[in-house]
């Protein structure tokens, strides 16, 4: 999956400069997998066949439907879609300002990082970004994104500004469900015995409290894997049939090994 | 079109309802996700995890057949031999080198999934202010057992005293997972986070950006702008007006209209820019007045009350306080 990536305006009341906006999160960087046959090992790829004819469909022929009736559908460009008659398909108006603090975390869906497009703009951004900042608010708004129209809050953050879409209300489950029959009160013996343990525990955020261990011995293993096939292959040729089995073993042992000997690692610390 | 079916590592299967569900807990008639113990120091209560937040469908195309008008239906081929392969017959592998791969059978990696210790262990504090959220994944409700409720509630009430919030591990939805937990209301809420290499940190993605900061009148008249937009946000009363803005799209082109060419947006240009921002400041002053009626923030209740608000002072004036904001009168 590409990052999200868009392209648009930013605007507060008459000021107004293009920018552009990138996801945060990414899974590029992820060990990917792929479906293969199992009897003759070749990738499995998929395919759009005819509903009614069973033959495949020509890329040129795919188009989006949208569903008026039983097998009835208006095809949509996305040049059509484009022309979707909401501002907030371009523009990031500035609607409200509230405290930073202010808006829920469970209402936070996912981060984007959205920055001037082009040098003309790179004023009118900065005084946005600035007059938030100084006076610790966020920017509330609306954008249509992934065919939705979403509330987004822009957060000033360094040189840029981190815009987050929220989640809807029903998408959100009410806590009281969850949380009535929690204590409202607290036993005032522990609390003070547990802030003496939290100030004891307490460390800075770093990067290193989200690794991935099994993505780190997954890559290791996979780096090592080519080492070894390499050199076999160019000097026998077609060597062991087995060997690809007894790996597939070894990096399965390695992994349970791995995760492990995290937990026992975590465990100790 | 051909399609490589690339999946990324959802090595141990999909995070999916499935996930450890299988106790099949229920409070408030909800199912609990994970059922374990949550460990600080040497405390360890019993608790439980709740899905917080679901997605909601978006509007979803049908993949349709231009010439003919058909649906189109997606199969699975071979993509040497063209041939349908059957379900049962698709494996997972990975790719060691081009071209060349590495099957694992599903009984394998079954075997691989991680031996849970049921424990969401604390392993860390970290201060509310240090916590990038950027790496924030998906939030659930973490709630104690009927035994664990005061060990719970000290956490919950120290932490909110302390300013922190936890960082906890545990073998959740068969990956190792970090969570961020952190007092909500009478309860806690456990965020997963996304992985170091999931993310890309703001200072990468804006080290490129012109170093620029504002300063005197500009910021001064953003700042004014600013105040006369300040008010509350409750996210749950916000309504997507996409899928009505579509079906007049697709009417539109049904009935063979033109379709609205899109607007030309109006760049402001770094000369025009401090009179963009007085002649905005000057409009919002006086269209504030006229409106304090209509919305009714704090904000522009001060402004009433004191006739034209200086600048700053009705800002100030204006509730920040977290229990105000989403407690909003509507």
């Amino acid at each position: 999956m590409a990052p999200y990536r868009w392209k648009g305006y930013l605007k507060l009341s008459l000021v107004t400069c293009p920018v552009s906006m990138t996801s945060a999160t990414s899974e590029s960087e992820k060990v990917r997998f792929h479906t293969l046959n199992k009897s003759t090992g070749n990738r499995v790829v998929s395919q759009y066949v005819d509903s009614v004819t069973g033959k495949p469909v020509k890329d040129e022929n795919e188009a989006k439907g949208y569903a008026r009736g039983e097998n009835d559908y208006v095809i949509l460009t996305d040049d059509d879609l484009d022309r979707v008659t909401l501002d907030t398909v371009k523009t990031i108006d500035i609607e409200k300002f509230v405290p930073a603090e202010s808006i829920e975390w469970v209402y936070l869906e996912k981060p984007n990082y959205l920055m001037p497009d082009d040098p003309v703009g790179n004023e009118a951004f900065a005084v946005i970004r600035d007059a938030m900042k100084s006076d610790g608010v966020v920017g509330v708004s609306k954008l249509v994104m992934g065919r939705r129209e979403r509330a987004v809050i822009l957060e000033p953050r360094g040189e840029g500004i981190v815009l987050w879409s929220l989640r809807f209300g029903d998408e959100v489950r009410p806590e009281e469900k969850y949380f009535d029959d929690i204590e409202d009160e607290s036993d005032p013996d522990l609390v003070p015995l547990v802030q003496k343990l939290i100030k004891q525990q307490t460390s800075h955020w770093s990067p290193d409290m989200v690794s991935d261990p099994i993505q780190e011995s997954l890559l290791k293993l996979i780096e090592e894997k080519k080492k070894a096939l390499r050199p076999k292959k160019s000097a026998k040729g077609k060597t062991s049939e087995a060997s690809p089995k007894s790996n597939v073993v070894n990096i399965m042992d390695a992994l349970k090994k791995s995760v492990a000997e995290e937990l026992k690692s975590r465990k100790a610390g | 079109m051909i399609r490589f079916e690339s999946e990324r590592i959802t090595l141990f299967g999909l995070e999916s309802q499935l996930g450890d569900s299988e106790f099949g807990v229920m409070a408030g008639g909800q199912r609990a996700q994970w059922k374990g113990f949550l460990k600080f120091g040497e405390v360890s209560c019993g608790a439980a995890l709740y899905t917080a937040a679901s997605t909601s469908d978006r509007i979803s195309f049908n993949m349709i057949n231009k010439a003919s008008g058909n649906k189109v239906n997606r199969i699975y081929v071979d993509s040497e031999t063209e041939d349908p392969v059957p379900r049962e017959d698709q494996v997972k592998g990975f790719e060691i080198d081009n071209g060349q791969y590495l099957q694992i059978d599903p009984e394998e990696i079954a075997a691989t999934i991680p031996e849970s210790n049921k424990t969401l262990s604390v392993e860390a504090f970290i201060p509310c202010d240090e916590i990038d959220d950027v790496y924030f994944d998906k939030p659930y409700y973490l709630t104690p057992d009927k035994m664990g409720g005061d060990a719970f509630v000290a956490l919950r009430d120290a932490m909110r005293k302390s300013k922190v919030a936890a960082v906890a591990r545990a073998v959740l939805f068969r990956r190792m997972r970090t969570v961020l937990i952190r007092p909500h209301g009478k309860g806690l809420i456990a965020t997963t986070l996304n992985y170091d290499y999931e993310v890309r940190s703001s200072a990468k993605a804006f080290e490129e950006m012109p170093k620029l900061k504002i300063e005197g009148e500009m910021l001064d008249l953003a700042k004014h702008i600013i105040s006369t937009k300040k008010g509350e946000f409750d996210p749950a009363t916000f309504n997507d007006r996409y899928e009505t803005a579509l079906a007049e799209l697709v009417k539109a082109k049904i009935e063979g209209k033109a379709l609205p060419k899109p607007k030309k947006v109006e760049v402001s240009k770094p000369n025009d820019l401090l009179a963009a921002l007085r002649e905005s400041a000057g409009l919002l002053a006086s269209g504030a007045n006229g409106k304090s009626k209509a919305t009714r923030t704090a904000a522009n209740a001060n402004q009433g009350s004191s006739g034209k608000a200086a600048r700053g002072t009705a800002s100030k004036a204006a509730p920040s306080s977290r229990s105000t904001s989403h407690r909003k009168a509507s």
